[in-house]
Formats: structure tokens, C-alpha cells, sequence
């Protein structure tokens, strides 16, 4: 792909327009060439800042860009579930996989329980591709990008980043490396766990009212931080209505970047800034105001009807 | 891989290949295929040929009215543009057919679309509006359902421009009677549509104009009323260019409603009044003092909406009671200061962004003893949008404006540290417009600090933001207060130990290249850069290397220019070595801009010096 389509490609996805489909076809092999490489657990520097659920709030995403800075200026880490609930998951997801393709080096992004062909199915993506592309082909692409998407990161060897949590399976952050990752979520497993798990006020596992993964408690946690000599785990996956949540003696943190999630539930959102020093400083943000998201509405919008 | 679905028929193809598979799309059960056919009805029409579109297509896109109403749409839209495909004008009047039965459909969408017919009236003959305009819209104006006879009401500007006079003067009985049609809809239609057909008829604005707005204006329902509004606007904007206000016969009636209007007991209506007031009343020289009361209890209407509205009206009616021999302003302080002290912020928040406005009008003396009282009591205001609006709006501020700068200061302070950071934005925004205002020794005093702390502003559209206020600040005060004042603040920023804040050093730097000198670049800003290519991040590496290109280009051009260029180009090229390939790829376009430019320049004569 040449460097200026890419680039062409980027504005026109920052102003909520989707490509065409053989050009999503394009960003997504190109995408899979670089998340191939990546492993399971993916190496990150500091400085870089620390983002949770987006889920299609594509105009809340620009928002979280004008609290943290541009793409490639500032380096971000995306902890997951960056589709379904919005109007807008394939734009959002389409301009962070072509940021990534622009600047692999300057964004990271993991695996969420919703970047799954089941999920998607069910919380909107699937139907938000039918509707704007008329058929499911690049579903289909993404789903095939989900798959390679790593499933933690490290960042300078102290904090651990995953979008769930831990897995009663997993005591070491090299268990996590033998994972076969290029696979749907499975339903049980330490993969669906890392994925699905929530922290909770309890010292060790406790049953996850999710139906997968588990409720892993302060001991468990920090079992696993002194075993891996690691300092935090950074984690999104659930609603935060402060933005981000320290848990177990600051020695887990939850990470939210979808403001008045839904577009109802009121919260505000936060993105972690972990500087060179890894100093942590939350930035938190409200949703984007009304009107650049009533603007699709003016021009009468064919795929209501579609 | 690619299915051959509708959407991506490439339409540079225009094969007959293709248009076989659009016509058969238009039959096609799919919504989106036959859909993606309307769109590319064009292609169809023009592969068919005029003759063809005209006796086959046209008659087809006619049959198929009865279809989903995203079809619809899309057909009322691209048959507007159709007179080209079927051979011109003169059978532009074969595209009304359909079109009429569009302007009949359920969905307002559709039927605003079919307002497309307007379009084809244009470029009709006058005989063919007769014949077959004329008979279309009378059909719609009698149609059974109020959706055919408000579409009619859109009609008839157009067509009234293209008629004999004797079919105006039956237009004109017909629009009379869309004006009490038995819905309100209809009627609703017919006041937003007699706007554009009042300046067609000034001959009738007695017999016609002005009857149907008062008919308007009685209207039962308030939202008929509330459309009366501007048709009173347009018909006097007509009395005003015939200058036939004094000689009207019923001016005082006309007068009268319009007053009403200003006094209606819907709310709604009353805002429509006040949002207009001006407007509506400004060319009615001789009723005034009537007016001035109404005003002023429009000022402090019981509803917020209605008094806000008012607000945003203040200015031109002060002109206006100032203009009056035996009225004083003074009278409007009263109200004035009430809505200061509104409970409703968004009023208050209105008054704030138009009170400045008064200033010419009061004086210097009133000014200062009436006005800035009030302006000071807005500045503490505890609404932030309502210290905003006035702050904004402080360059109408003509005299005593040094008398409020102790209470501006810590209004712009509080502002600054505003939890909201749109806030924040907002405010920095006003500030090279209040530098202006307020001289560069108070600048130095009290401001230059806060414009600094914005650089540290935890919010990285905020320091973006202050960035952009440096340039202007230069652009106000100039390079030499620069030199002295702001760039070695920026360059001490370079030292910050969170990388983000050193970016915002960078930014800086190219914000403010347009507005210094290369000499300054020289100086000062060159060995900062220098030593922030060895930043141990590597985004700071290359947006150095992107800050240079701008800083080659943008600086007013001297001797040192070319030494710069040439230092940039040793650093850039040691960041073509770097170990990230972002730092790579920055410095090597930069490097080839700069090299362009270079070779652009020397091709060229030398300018200026």
C-alpha cells in the first residue's frame, strides 16, 4: 500500500467517512502482517498512554485525541473493545487499525472480549457492516484482524496491560506466550479468561457473573505482580463512572474511555498518561458535544431505510 | 473476491454492459440495488438517449411511484436535475407528471424533495407553465389530503414569476385560500412559503399580502401564528422600497398586529416576535413609543425563552428608542439589570454577549456610571458561559474599559483554571483580542504568566491552543517584546521532564515560525532544537524534524536563513540514521521539502531584499 493513500485514508477516516471496501481489504492484510509479528504479550516503551473501551463512540474517541494529543505525537495503548454499542464502530476501528499500519510503533492495540465474531454478532458491529457496506465482507476482514490482535502488553517490563484480567490458569506472564492466540475467543481457558475476567474485593477466585472468566481478588494480584516483577495492572472492560478505578493498594487499575457510555449512562471517561518514568497522570474527559454527532442526521441518512 | 454488488459499480464504465444491469436493478426486489439504480439514473438515462428516457423511462419511473420512500427520495432529488436527459426545456415539462405525484406522497422528506419541481419551473417557457405548471399545481392545491396541498404552497413563487397576469391574479386566490386551509399543516405551509412569494406581487401587497398574514396571524393554532412573523417582515421591507408606509390606509391595523404578535398568549409565538423584533419593526418610524412598551415588557417576559430572545435584540432597539425625541434610554436600565440578575443563566448568558453593543449608544459618561456596573456584576457571574460572552464581546466595549480591568483580570484568571477545559479553550481564544485592548505594560503585569501556564495545561488541546495565542500575542505586541518576554519562557519549557510537555516546546515553535524572524531562529531556537534531537523519545525526534521544515519555510526570509538551512540539514540528516522509523521517515521529508525549497528558490529572481 502506498504511504499517501494510507495517509488519505487516515483523514478521511477522521472525519467519520468510511473507505471503500477494497481498500479495507488492503488495511487489514497489511494489519495482519504486523499483529503476526507481534507476540502474545507485546513489548511496549514508555512513554505511551494507557486507553479502555471505546466501543464505536467514534466522535468521544476524537475527544479522548484532543485530551491526549494526535496519533503519531502521542503514543497510545488500546486495551480492547474498540467495536459494537456505538454508531460508529467501523470508523473507529478502520482508523485505529490504519494508524497502526501508518505508525506501528507509536500504537499498540489489544485483544477485547468484543473483538469476536460471536459478540459482534450480537452487540452491533455485524449489522453496522451490513448496513454501510451492504454486505458482510468487512466483517469478515476485521474478524480475520481480531484474531491476530495480541492479548496483553507489557510496558517497560512493570506494567501489565489486558482488557479482563487474570486466569486462575496463568501464574506467569510466559504461560501467557504458548497461547496459541490466532483463534476465536474460546468459551473457557486462559485466553477467554484474560479476556473476560473482572478484579474484585476478594482475596482469591471467585465465579464471574459474566459466565466466563473469573473474579480474581488482591492476593491473586499481587501473587502475580511479584512473581513477574511487575509494579500495575492496567485493565478496561467494565463501566467506571469516575472515569478509572485503583483497586488492591493502586496495584490494579481500570481504565475507561467510552464517555456517557451508550450515549446514556452519564459516566466520564479517562485515558492513563504513563510518562518516561512511568509517573501515571489520568486525564479524564466527558462525551463529545451534541452537535458533531447530530450532523449525519441533517443529510437524510439512506441507511435508516437500508 | 469482489461480489458484484450495486455499490461498486465503477461509473466510469459507462459500457452497455453495466446499464443492462442498472435497468434491471430498477426492477430488482432489493431495496439497495434498486436504490444504487436511482442513483446512476443519469448513466441509464444518458446510455438510452433523450428520445428514449423521454417516451420509455420517464413513463416506468412514473409507474413505479408506489415503492419504498428511500426510492422516492432519492428519484424526487435526481429528477430535479433531470431536464438535461430528456432533451432540454422544452420537454421539461414531461418530468412533472412524476413529480406530482411525488409532492403527493405521505413522507415529508419525499415531498420536500419534490420541491425539485421548482427547479424545472425555471427553466420552463412561460406558454408550458400555462399549460401544464399551472393545472399541477391547481391539482395539488385541491388535493384531497393536506400533504398535496402543502407541497402546492411551495409551488407557487416560482410559477407566479412565469404567469400572465391574469394567471397570477388566480394563483394568488388559490394561495389565499391554502392560507385557510381546513389543516394546519397546509396552512403552516402556506405562511412559510408566502415569505417567498410576497416580493413577486408587490402590486398586491393590500389585496393579497398583507390579507393573508392577517389571516396568519389569527390563526387559531400558535404555530400558524408563529410563521406569521416573516411576512410582516417581508411585507414591510416592500413598504419600506415603495416608501409607502405613511400613505397605507389600514398602517394602523397592520401596526396593531404586530404588537399583538409581541403580546400573543403562546410563548412561542412571542419568541418568534422578539427573536425578530428589530427586524420586523425597525422601518415603522412612526408608532414607536407603542413599540418601546412592548419591547420592555418583551424584556421581561415571564418566559425565559421569550426574554432571551429579547437580549439578542437589545442593541438595535436602544438605537432605535435613542433615535425618539421625548424617549429616554435610561428607562431600559431597570429591565437591563434585571435580566443581569435572571435565574436562567442562558438569558443572562445572552445579555452578556450583547450588552457590550450599548456602549456607543450610552456615552462615556453613562458608560461608565450605568453600564459597567453591570458589566462587572456579568464578569462574576457564575455561570462560566455567561463571563465568556462578555468577555468575547469586550472589543465593543468603547470607553472606561481600564475601569473593569480589575474586575477582567480575576474573571480571567478564574476562566483559566476553569475545570472544563473547553473552558479554558474558550477564554485563551479572547485573549490576544483583550492584549490589544488593554496595552502591553498590563499585558507584561498580569497576563504574560497565565499565557505561559496554558503552555503546562494538562489537556493537550489547551496547550495547542496556547501555542496558536503566542503567534498572535507576537503578532500584537511584536518580535522585539517576543525576544524579551515569551521565547525564553517556551525554550525553558524544553527542560520539562514529562515528554508531553516538551512537544508542546516543539509546537511552540512551529505555531509562532510564521510571526518571527530567521534571526530569531538563529539565536534562540536552534540550540534548543539541536538539543532535543538526541530527546531520549523518539516523538519528540521527529516532530523536531517536522518543526524545521516549517521553520525554514515560514520565518521572514534573511542573511542567517541560509545558515539555518544548512544546520537543519546536518541535523536532519543524522535523524535519517535514527533507530525508529518514524524519526526516519520525518526527517527524511523533511529534508526533501527543505531541499525543494532551496532549489524552487534559487531558480527563482531574488524578491524583495
Amino acid at each position: 500500500m502506498v504511504q499517501s493513500d494510507l495517509d488519505r485514508q487516515i483523514e478521511q477516516l477522521r472525519k467519520c467517512e468510511i473507505i471503500a471496501e477494497t481498500e479495507v481489504k488492503d488495511l487489514c492484510d497489511k494489519a495482519r502482517e504486523i499483529f503476526i509479528e507481534e507476540s502474545n504479550v507485546q513489548r511496549v516503551d514508555a512513554p505511551v498512554t494507557i486507553c479502555g473501551d471505546i466501543h464505536g463512540q467514534f466522535y468521544d474517541l476524537m475527544e479522548l485525541f484532543s485530551v491526549g494529543g494526535d496519533c503519531p505525537d502521542t503514543s497510545y495503548l488500546f486495551m480492547g473493545d474498540f467495536v459494537d454499542r456505538g454508531f460508529y464502530s467501523v470508523e473507529t476501528f478502520l482508523l485505529l487499525l490504519a494508524l497502526k499500519v501508518r505508525y506501528p510503533d507509536r500504537i499498540t492495540l489489544i485483544r477485547g472480549n468484543h473483538e469476536s465474531r460471536q459478540i459482534t454478532q450480537v452487540y452491533g458491529f455485524y449489522d453496522e457492516c451490513m448496513r454501510k457496506y451492504g454486505s458482510s465482507n468487512v466483517w469478515r476482514y476485521c474478524c480475520e484482524v481480531f484474531d491476530y490482535l495480541s492479548l496483553a502488553a507489557i510496558i517497560d517490563d512493570r506494567v501489565f496491560c489486558v482488557h479482563g484480567g487474570l486466569s486462575p490458569a496463568i501464574t506467569s506472564v510466559d504461560q501467557i506466550r504458548t497461547i496459541d492466540r490466532k483463534q476465536e475467543v474460546p468459551h473457557e481457558g486462559a485466553m477467554c479468561d484474560l479476556l473476560w475476567s473482572d478484579p474484585e474485593e476478594i482475596e482469591k477466585w471467585g465465579i464471574s457473573p459474566r459466565g466466563a472468566g473469573y473474579l480474581f481478588g488482591s492476593e491473586v494480584t499481587q501473587n502475580f505482580l511479584h512473581l513477574n516483577g511487575l509494579n500495575l495492572i492496567a485493565r478496561a472492560h467494565q463501566l467506571v463512572m469516575e472515569g478509572y478505578k485503583l483497586m488492591f493498594d493502586n496495584q490494579c487499575v481500570t481504565v475507561w474511555s467510552a464517555p456517557n457510555y451508550c450515549y446514556r449512562c452519564g459516566n466520564v471517561a479517562a485515558i492513563l498518561e504513563l510518562d518516561e518514568n512511568l509517573k501515571p497522570s489520568y486525564k479524564i474527559f466527558k462525551a463529545a458535544q451534541q452537535e458533531p454527532r447530530g450532523m449525519p442526521a441533517k443529510k437524510p441518512a439512506p441507511d435508516y431505510f437500508l | 473476491m469482489m461480489e458484484s454488488t450495486g455499490m461498486e459499480i465503477d461509473r466510469t464504465e459507462e459500457e452497455l454492459y453495466p446499464i443492462a444491469i442498472l435497468i434491471d436493478e430498477l426492477k430488482h426486489e432489493d431495496l439497495s440495488f434498486r436504490l444504487n439504480a436511482i442513483t446512476n439514473l443519469p448513466t441509464i438515462a444518458l446510455a438510452l438517449g433523450e428520445e428514449r428516457t423521454r417516451s420509455e423511462l420517464i413513463p416506468f419511473l412514473d409507474e413505479s411511484i408506489d415503492d419504498d420512500d428511500e426510492i422516492l427520495l432519492s428519484l424526487a432529488e435526481k429528477l430535479g436535475e433531470f431536464v438535461n436527459y430528456i432533451g432540454g426545456p422544452s420537454y421539461a415539462h414531461i418530468l412533472l407528471r412524476p413529480l406530482e405525484n411525488l409532492a403527493a406522497t405521505e413522507e415529508q422528506v419525499v415531498r420536500d424533495k419534490a420541491k425539485s419541481i421548482n427547479k424545472i419551473t425555471d427553466v420552463m417557457s412561460e406558454e408550458s407553465v400555462e399549460q401544464y405548471l399551472i393545472p399541477c399545481i391547481a391539482r395539488l392545491s385541491q388535493g384531497e389530503w393536506f400533504t398535496s396541498r402543502s407541497s402546492a404552497a411551495g409551488l407557487y413563487a416560482n410559477a407566479y414569476k412565469k404567469s400572465s397576469s391574469e394567471t397570477q391574479q388566480q394563483l394568488l386566490a388559490g394561495y389565499e385560500r391554502l392560507c385557510e386551509d381546513e389543516t394546519p399543516m397546509a396552512r403552516r405551509a402556506a405562511a412559510t412559503h408566502l415569505v417567498k412569494l410576497i416580493p413577486n406581487a408587490p402590486e398586491y401587497l393590500e389585496t393579497f399580502s398583507i390579507k393573508c398574514f392577517k389571516k396568519l396571524a389569527h390563526d387559531d393554532q400558535d404555530s400558524v401564528r408563529l410563521l406569521a412573523v416573516e411576512p410582516f417582515i417581508a411585507i414591510g421591507q416592500i413598504l419600506v422600497e415603495k416608501k409607502a408606509w405613511k400613505n397605507l390606509s389600514g398602517k394602523k391595523e397592520l401596526f396593531g398586529e404586530i404588537i399583538k404578535l409581541c403580546q400573543d398568549k403562546s410563548w412561542r409565538v412571542k419568541y418568534m416576535a422578539a427573536d425578530k423584533f428589530i427586524k420586523a419593526t425597525s422601518d415603522i418610524a412612526s408608532f414607536q413609543k407603542q413599540l418601546i412598551l412592548v419591547a420592555e415588557r418583551l424584556l421581561s417576559d415571564t418566559e425565559a425563552e421569550v426574554r432571551g430572545a429579547a437580549c439578542t435584540q437589545i442593541v438595535g432597539l436602544l438605537e432605535l428608542v435613542s433615535k425618539q425625541e421625548d424617549s429616554d434610554i435610561k428607562q431600559f436600565l431597570i429591565p437591563i439589570k434585571g435580566l443581569a440578575d435572571d435565574s436562567i443563566p442562558h438569558v443572562r448568558s445572552a445579555l452578556a454577549k450583547h450588552i457590550t453593543g450599548l456602549c456607543s449608544i450610552f456615552g462615556r459618561e453613562s458608560t461608565m456610571g450605568e453600564l459597567l456596573p453591570i458589566f462587572i456584576s456579568l464578569l462574576k457571574d457564575q455561570d462560566p458561559e455567561v463571563r465568556l460572552n462578555l468577555i468575547s464581546s469586550l472589543g465593543k466595549v468603547t470607553e472606561g474599559i481600564e475601569t473593569i480591568s480589575h474586575s477582567l483580570l480575576p474573571a480571567i484568571i478564574e476562566l483559566a483554571e476553569d475545570k472544563q477545559w473547553r473552558v479554558r479553550l474558550a477564554i485563551i481564544e479572547y485573549v490576544p483580542l483583550l492584549a490589544q485592548q488593554l496595552g502591553v505594560d498590563f499585558f507584561n503585569d498580569k497576563l504574560v504568566t497565565l499565557c505561559m501556564s496554558w503552555l503546562g495545561d494538562p489537556v493537550y488541546s489547551v496547550r495547542e491552543a496556547a501555542t496558536a495565542n503566542l503567534k498572535k500575542l507576537i503578532d500584537v505586541f511584536g518580535i522585539g517584546w517576543a525576544k524579551e518576554t515569551i521565547i525564553p519562557k517556551i525554550l525553558a519549557t524544553s527542560n520539562h521532564p514529562n515528554y508531553l510537555y516538551r512537544m508542546t516546546t516543539v509546537f511552540a515553535f512551529k505555531a509562532i515560525a510564521p510571526s518571527i524572524t530567521a534571526q530569531v531562529v538563529q539565536d534562540l531556537i536552534l540550540p534548543c532544537l539541536e538539543a532535543l534531537t538526541n530527546d531520549p523519545i523518539p516523538n519528540i525526534r521527529f516532530n523536531v524534524a517536522k518543526c524545521m521544515w516549517e521553520l525554514v519555510e515560514k520565518p521572514k526570509q534573511s542573511d542567517e536563513s541560509s545558515q539555518i538551512q544548512e544546520s537543519f540539514k546536518t541535523l536532519l540528516h543524522k535523524l535519517e540514521e535514527d533507530l525508529d522509523q518514524d524519526v526516519r521517515f520525518f526527517a527524511s521529508d523533511s529534508l526533501s521539502k527543505i531541499e525543494n525549497w532551496q532549489s524552487s528558490k534559487n531558480m527563482m529572481p531574488l524578491e524583495n531584499e
